[in-house]
């Protein structure tokens, strides 16, 4: 038996030729700072040293490490933070900090084989691109990385002073941070799924006992009583037992039959008259949700669900003002088919749950966003009492929407625990992640726009089919609404069910594809009417907040600067785009704010994805007390904490700040009539001394209506669009238990692309980003949150595309390297705007900012090459063969 | 699973530093032993011979090649296709021999479920189904590029491969005409690359890669080339090109080659050799793009390298 040595310990080494050194670290030592994730050498998250020099652990046989010394994260910092880590830490160079552990062990290295030749020089940030090449962070972190390695390597974090913007920044850059995927209970079990092979089937037969046979094996099914499987991957049954290796050895037991159906699969197929149906009547409410709240009823013929067109106005007029325009080439009329891909969460932690019954008590950690929903959907379904069952979510490892509903990994698990009488664990692998756990479905988008005669916006039309695959929902058109009041609006959508997994939310589900085809069409009218496209938005759209962020972005130098179209290789052009999303906040959210043992700490079943929700509690109270935010213990990611917000809709500040202010206030009348002895007269820090010698109160306080005096122009903006708009309103509040606020979060983007005509490369040069929020509760948090959004959106638009076996549904790109999400070096420079007025009618003045900041920043993308070539590109991803194709004016790939 | 897949997938492997393998076995498409390679003097390292040429092991790290400050002025070429792969990490335990041995990353090969030529199976699903990122010369049955960029180098430079068995191997020997859908490579079962060896350079010598791909950093070529080549007034004496992602088998682009070699380095020249490269080109109905890509690709290293 060899051995190697794991920060600084002899260990020793199995025999198995197929053990990688990443389960000796986590599973033989539980390291568990180094993350698996693609399992491909691709993300990074695994990295460790090995000699000093960082490898993927996920790939390197075990045994290759005999003799030599491996250094985790955990090792890194371990006798005071490594000037990488602390560099982190300032810069807030992470969010969900699923990946940090293996950017900080790659920067570490980095950093020191830096200073040992170039002393404190400061490396380019096409050096550090370079270097960091081989991680990717799905939350966008890299401007923040950028910063934080280039001031290590140039000595700035070589003090002992380590300050941190985000509270839980210690445990994430040295790897101390538990994510689901890291709880190990004993005796806990693991278990897997098996997932049809066939994209539309009846299953005839289902034994488990082949499975149940072996030793330790506990199998349940999955199946639904209508036994039908509509999708290649739907679940079927679940297995655990004591480890992976005997757990796929059951899987391959179980024995199944089943008769094959005819499938469908895609936009275009399923559209198609005779094609299989996917959902009878009986079993439509099977179906998924595209959504981040329930649907309304909607016509549903074979597999196209639809209209939904509740958000048009005057829909004929406006279908008969395009006709008569067509009829007579006006050529003011725009018209054109844009396309969007499919794109994928690709969570760097995959979706997981680990469930443990003491007695009949169900304690579920869960790689969630909604700890307290999730609670009640879980006691709804198995029948238990709300106060038996928690569920813990410490941290989680991104989420974007795929990970707020109660998903099959947590059903399996609860399931296979319950059978087993043990603890198990059920993680998707990353062919999972990227194929059944959800997606923003592709969509088509026909478009007519018509400028009246004087300079108005006189029709606008828009009819979306939404890819969904086994689920429904999709708004995407109806968004269209809600900006660019017009004469008439024609705006429909439909969902196309097909035999593909079920679509999900994904941050400001159905905003991007929308802003990518309708801001396309307005950059095309400005063109038209040879007006500034910053102008004509400002005439076309009065929503106040816009209207601020126009005033800016048409003063940035590089907007007045902008030059006439290029020749040559090399064409460098400028686009903007405006996006939207509405403000939306939970009613009933509860936060305690307490004084316990002469500390405060607040507390809320609210869960951090990655946004930085703790510390917006913990900025917000210590402004209140004048403490500092590490003075504030905040505690979440708990359902057995007061009732907080699910982490969707960008809701969880504009529901969590009004109820801790008022809170805190009481709490801080509460501590004065307590007071036995007044702070010492001229005390620098009078709260400090009052709550270190204050007895334990604690005061919960629940989230109440908004003020009804807003600023002028800013309304709700359901209600602007009449009834429907708020019955809409209504069934959010009554179904999903979201409130529409008043006042629009409003984001505007202005980019800057260069575009090498010979090689269909497109680079992002800078992004200007302006966003109108309100109050921006903690500043550093939320510029990376508008910096992650924008490289999100720079993914959607120029690399993400799900790609399928056109005939079996297969997802193709089930892994990293083949699903591509935007690496460090693809990062521009970019410059972030916070407008802070516009919500004064909610106390503290915040809303959400995750998704109003992705929303434009595609069809940003899309109108700066389209300024550089003079080509309108009107599909996503606009990859290299899609430019090669647009200037040879010919169809992509 | 038919017999022929599973004797595809049970095949004794041998292991260097595992970067491609271990994703393999993970995925339950490699599932018979495993021989690890041990290093011998002779099968790492970058040794010399009096004339200059290099012979390189097999199991030399490929960031050691991209380091090695002599190689990268002897054969500029292998250094920056070096440079170029990958990850720093995979760079860093990757091989040369592992490089040039790799298995297919097509999608439908890399996803087990899925039956292929190279997996026993009896035809190419990529050929009627979703093929993006496939060659666009269509010269066999199986329609997946070959992913080693270090052979459409080492193509480039004529190297020789030594195997335990035969020595004195081209590429093409090694890796055939395309033709065989079911092997990434011509080795017989059990024989294994030992070193590589290439000529010595030619005097003022000069060469570049690049790969084309949508993101900046590590990504599989969308097309990639190198092009090696002696200028002497104004005129190319001699020029090597070859392209990878595009075919099978990396390819020698010899028509470009020829249009250049005895003709004045100039603008309308390289315009010229470069809408050549795509000379027997027949691409898929979704790859027509790479066409277009490898024009470019080759107008802008030879434009650079007559510079």
């Amino acid at each position: 038996m060899s051995t190697t040595t794991i920060n600084g310990r002899v260990e020793s080494l199995p025999d198995d030729p197929d053990a990688l050194l990443i389960d000796i670290v986590r599973d033989q030592l539980k390291l568990t700072g180094t993350k698996l994730v693609c399992g491909a050498g691709v993300c990074g998250a695994c990295t460790v040293l090995v000699d000093g020099a960082p490898v993927a652990s996920c790939l390197m046989p075990a045994h290759a490490a005999a003799g030599k010394a491996v250094t985790t994260v955990e090792a890194i910092g371990a006798t005071g933070l490594h000037p990488v880590q602390k560099a982190f830490m300032a810069h807030d160079a992470l969010q969900c900090g699923f990946c940090t552990p293996g950017f900080i062990v790659e920067a570490t290295a980095f950093c020191d084989r830096w200073r040992a030749t170039k002393g404190t020089a400061v490396p380019s940030r096409e050096e550090i691109g370079a270097a960091l090449s081989g991680h990717l962070c799905r939350c966008g972190a890299y401007d923040g990385i950028f910063r934080a390695v280039a001031d290590a390597c140039a000595g700035r974090f070589d003090g002992d002073n380590v300050t941190a913007p985000r509270i839980e920044a210690r445990d994430k850059v040295t790897g101390a941070a538990k994510y689901t995927v890291d709880i190990n209970h004993d005796g806990q079990l693991e278990g897997l799924i098996l997932r049809s092979r066939e994209a539309h089937a009846r299953i005839t037969a289902l034994d488990l006992a082949p499975a149940r046979a072996l030793a330790g094996v506990t199998a349940v099914s999955l199946l639904g009583d209508d036994r039908i499987v509509r999708y290649v991957g739907e679940p079927i049954a679940a297995v655990a037992a004591k480890d992976r290796r005997t757990a796929l050895a059951a899987l391959a037991a179980i024995k199944l039959t089943s008769e094959r159906l005819p499938a469908v699969v895609g936009l275009d197929a399923g559209r198609k008259d005779g094609a299989p149906v996917v959902f009878d009547k009986a079993n439509r409410k099977r179906a998924g949700n595209v959504s981040e709240a329930a649907g309304g009823p909607a016509p549903w013929k074979q597999n196209i669900r639809g209209p939904t067109a509740v958000f048009s106005t005057r829909a004929k007029k406006a279908r008969n003002w395009v006709d008569e325009a067509r009829q007579a080439n006006n050529r003011l009329l725009v018209e054109a088919t844009f396309r969007t891909a499919t794109q994928q969460h690709a969570c760097l932690e995959p979706h997981a749950a680990v469930a443990r019954f003491d007695g009949d008590r169900l304690t579920l950690h869960a790689s969630t966003q909604q700890v307290f929903h999730l609670k009640e959907q879980i006691a709804k379904r198995y029948k238990l009492d709300h106060d038996k069952v928690r569920v813990i979510a410490d941290h989680v490892g991104g989420g974007f929407g795929s990970k707020a509903s109660l998903g099959v990994e947590t059903i399996a698990a609860i399931e296979l625990a319950r059978e087993a009488k043990a603890p198990v664990r059920v993680a998707y692998d990353r062919q999972e992640e990227l194929s059944v756990a959800g997606y923003r479905p592709a969509a088509e988008l026909k478009v007519a726009l018509l400028p009246s005669d004087k300079g108005g916006l006189k029709a606008l039309s828009v009819t979306a089919h939404a890819d969904t695959g086994a689920a429904t929902n999709s708004t995407i058109a109806g968004l269209a609404r809600l900006i660019y009041p017009a004469e008439a609006k024609d705006l429909s959508d439909f969902d196309v069910i097909s035999n593909l997994p079920p679509g999900a939310a994904f941050r400001g589900p159905g905003g991007p594809p929308m802003a990518f085809a309708v801001e396309q069409a307005i950059d095309e009218a400005a063109l038209r009417l040879k007006v500034d496209p910053i102008a004509l938005r400002k005439k076309w759209d009065p929503d106040p907040n816009r209207q601020r962020l126009y005033d800016w972005a048409s003063g940035l130098e590089i907007w007045r600067s902008r030059k006439p179209v290029q020749n040559g290789r090399y064409r460098r052009g400028i686009g903007m785009a405006t996006g939207y999303w509405l403000y939306l906040w939970q009613p009933n959210v509860k936060v305690e704010v307490a004084v316990k043992g002469g500390r405060i700490v607040a507390s809320t079943a609210t869960q951090d994805i990655g946004t930085g929700t703790r510390s917006v509690l913990a900025d917000t109270i210590a402004r209140e007390l004048d403490l500092e935010p590490s003075d504030i213990e905040v505690r979440i990611g708990d359902s057995s904490l007061p009732e907080g917000p699910g982490s969707g809709g960008s809701r969880v500040t504009a529901s969590v700040m009004p109820p801790t202010l008022q809170a805190v206030r009481k709490l801080k009348a509460a501590i004065l009539e307590q007071a036995t002895r007044k702070p010492a007269p001229g005390s620098n820090a009078p709260w400090r001394e009052l709550i270190a010698r204050s007895p334990d109160i604690a005061v919960v306080e629940t989230r109440g209506e908004d003020g009804k005096n807003t600023a002028p122009g800013i309304r709700s903006p359901l209600r602007e669009v009449g009834l429907m708009g708020m019955v809409f309103g209504w069934m959010m509040r009554r179904f999903s238990n979201i409130a529409v606020g008043a006042g629009v979060p409003s984001s505007v983007q202005v980019i800057e692309v260069e575009v090498d005509t010979w090689l269909g490369h497109v680079r992002v040069l800078n992004v200007h980003t302006g966003i109108a929020v309100g109050k921006i509760a903690a500043p550093a948090l939320a510029r990376s949150q508008a910096c992650g959004a924008v490289i999100q959106g720079l993914g959607y638009a120029l690399y993400e595309a799900r790609e399928l076996d056109p005939t079996s549904g297969d997802v193709l790109t089930a892994g990293m390297e083949d699903y591509r999400i935007p690496g460090i070096a693809d990062t521009p420079e970019i410059d972030v705007h916070f407008d802070e007025a516009g919500f004064d009618h909610v106390l503290g003045n915040s809303v959400g900012i995750g998704e109003a900041s992705t929303v434009p920043t595609s069809a940003a993308v899309a109108n700066a090459i389209h300024d550089a070539i003079g080509v309108r590109l009107t599909e996503i991803p606009i990859r290299p063969d899609r430019i090669v194709a647009a200037l040879k004016g010919r169809d992509a790939a | 699973m038919s017999v022929a897949i599973a004797e595809a997938l049970s095949a004794p492997e041998f292991r260097a530093a595992g970067t491609d393998l271990s994703e393999r076995r993970r995925s339950g498409l490699s599932c018979g032993s495993i021989i690890d390679l041990t290093a011998s003097p002779d099968t790492i390292g970058i040794a010399w011979s009096a004339d200059g040429a290099a012979r390189i092991g097999a199991l030399t790290a490929i960031a050691a090649i991209a380091s090695d400050a002599r190689l990268a002025q002897a054969y500029p070429g292998i250094a920056a296709a070096a440079q170029g792969l990958a990850t720093p990490q995979i760079r860093h335990m990757a091989t040369l021999g592992g490089n040039l041995a790799q298995r297919s990353r097509c999608w439908y090969f890399r996803n087990p479920q899925i039956a292929c030529l190279k997996k026993g199976g009896s035809d190419c699903p990529a050929r009627s189904g979703n093929h993006l990122y496939h060659v666009a010369f269509d010269l066999g049955p199986c329609v997946a590029p070959h992913p080693s960029t270090m052979a459409m180098a080492l193509l480039a430079y004529d190297a020789k491969i030594v195997t335990d068995r035969r020595s004195g191997l081209s590429i093409t020997d090694l890796l055939g005409d395309g033709s065989n859908g079911a092997a990434d490579n011509l080795l017989a079962p059990g024989e294994r690359i030992e070193r590589i060896e290439l000529p010595a350079p030619l005097a003022g010598e000069r060469a570049l890669y690049k790969r084309a791909i949508s993101r900046t950093h590590a990504e599989w070529p969308l097309v990639e080339v190198c092009v090696r080549a002696v200028i002497e007034g104004g005129v190319f004496r001699e020029v090597h090109l070859t392209a990878g992602g595009i075919a099978p088998v990396p390819l020698r682009l010899a028509a470009s080659a020829a249009a250049l070699r005895g003709k004045p380095a100039d603008a309308s020249t390289i315009a010229h050799a470069a809408e050549l490269a795509t000379s027997g080109a027949r691409p898929l109905t979704m790859t027509g793009y790479k066409l277009d890509l490898l024009t470019g690709l080759v107008r802008d290293l030879v434009e650079r390298i007559a510079a």
